[in-house]
């Protein structure tokens, strides 16, 4: 499991500095970037084990509430906006498969013509698309929150 | 030794008077122009309204003036006017298409800062915005490993393995390439989302048609990642929790057209090399 959790947070970190990279944030910030993302990744992995066993969602957004608030109070020590570290350190949180297979329900449903396997399909897209809605919402709630609340902190970063 | 932003700007523009007597004989339509000319600058570089609103009313302050604005996600309508006088100027500027980049948004902060705490004139904050707005510059090879690493890992994370991880890498650096050149010749971003998920799914399927990996599905379907327009969705949550509703459902609007065309060219793509998704 330690092998799995460290492969998961390295992987995360890496994948936080390449998207730091498409939305040009500031090279000082690349580092920053992928720790917050590392962090907030583990944080949702160690919820999600057995034992705690939380809920994706509830998780997700314990997960997105530290990287938000990790972002507003690192902001000034990197002078750099809070909202920079959010979206890439959010990303390997986003739902990928079960928007994937939300998405195939989808296209399922308009290709099916029988009553029983247009059901099925719509229950995969109407199930996973849920769930994908959700998710993205909490993270995003949750990641704005403390810029919202430490508003002060965030908007004098680059002072 | 750690330079100070203004020391820094000093250094390129030259250190001016420090009375700055001119702030207080600055007419409202100079101020509004090259306020204008800033937060569409700021705007069109992914910056949130409430950061604009700050930046914008913190320079303004400096300069004496008041400022009433609209913010729309292609306009900013703003008036700028002196406490008691009659000099008042409005004007309607556009937010100028540019690609989304914190490097710029962090240092047009870092000048609305220099400007508030170092009383800088008019004159030489023109000549400072002009510095910031020309200087933002990217390397488009390092942007285009980093990104093609990170839509890798990705596909790690989800579980794909090596292979899969490969195929995305590939994938993604196709893709990518393609965007940066499409957007540098100008065409339509919606057509160029469509065209990259579409090139970068077809490339992506290649783990279903060749045996070698163990989790084609996972390949398929982070080769298209790197164009979820997650900015425009976090700057639209941020923009309703400080009541800008209406630039909130725009910009929302804008995140799912983008999703939907992405999402079209993945669909058109799985299509063509007939990959069910179940």
């Amino acid at each position: 499991m330690l092998l799995e959790f460290c492969k998961d947070a390295l992987l995360a970190a890496v994948a936080a500095i390449g998207f730091g990279a498409i939305s040009r944030i500031p090279q000082r910030a690349y580092l920053w970037c992928g720790i917050i993302a590392a962090i907030g990744h583990s944080i949702r992995f160690l919820l999600m084990q057995p034992g705690i066993n939380l809920h994706i969602i509830a998780a997700t957004s314990v997960a997105a509430m530290i990287i938000g608030s990790l972002a507003v109070f690192i902001s000034p020590y990197a002078k750099t906006p809070a909202e920079a570290y959010l979206f890439p350190s959010l990303l390997p949180m986003i739902p990928g498969i079960y928007a994937y297979k939300s998405f195939g329900g989808a296209i399922m449903c308009m290709l099916e013509s029988s009553q029983e396997s247009f059901e099925y399909y719509f229950y995969q897209f109407a199930q996973n698309g849920f769930i994908t809605v959700t998710i993205i919402l909490a993270m995003v709630i949750c990641a704005t929150i403390p810029i919202f609340i430490f508003k002060n902190r965030a908007f004098t970063a680059t002072r | 030794m750690t330079v100070s932003t203004t020391n820094k700007y000093e250094a390129i523009i030259g250190s001016d008077d420090p009375l700055r007597p001119e702030n207080v004989e600055m007419s409202s339509k100079e101020v509004c122009l090259f306020l204008s000319e800033y937060a569409v600058s700021l705007l069109g570089c992914g910056a949130t309204c409430i950061r604009l609103e700050k930046n914008i009313n913190r320079m303004a302050a400096v300069f004496g003036k008041k400022v009433d604005l609209t913010i729309m996600p292609r306009h900013v309508h703003m008036t700028v006017r002196h406490p008691g006088k009659d000099d008042i100027f409005t004007s309607i500027a556009s937010v100028k298409p540019a690609p989304i980049s914190f490097s710029l948004n962090t240092r047009l902060s870092e000048l609305s800062w220099s400007v508030a705490d170092n009383h800088i004139p008019l004159g030489k904050a023109k000549k400072m915005f002009l510095n910031v707005i020309s200087s933002d510059t990217e390397n488009p090879w390092l942007t285009l490993l980093l990104a093609s690493c990170a839509n890798a890992a990705f596909c790690g994370i989800f579980g794909g393995d090596a292979i899969a991880m490969a195929i995305v890498f590939i994938a993604t650096a196709l893709g990518f390439n393609l965007k940066q050149v499409l957007l540098k010749k100008g065409v339509d971003t919606r057509i160029v989302f469509f065209i990259c998920a579409f090139v970068s799914s077809v490339i992506g399927a290649a783990d279903y048609l060749f045996p070698y990996g163990g989790t084609p599905a996972i390949a398929i379907g982070t080769s298209v990642l790197y164009l979820v327009p997650g900015i425009p969705f976090l700057n639209s949550f941020n923009d309703m929790l400080y009541h800008h509703y209406i630039c909130a459902v725009i910009r929302f609007i804008d995140a799912m057209v983008l999703t939907g065309c992405l999402s079209l060219g993945l669909c058109l793509g799985m299509k063509l090399m007939c990959v069910s998704m179940f």
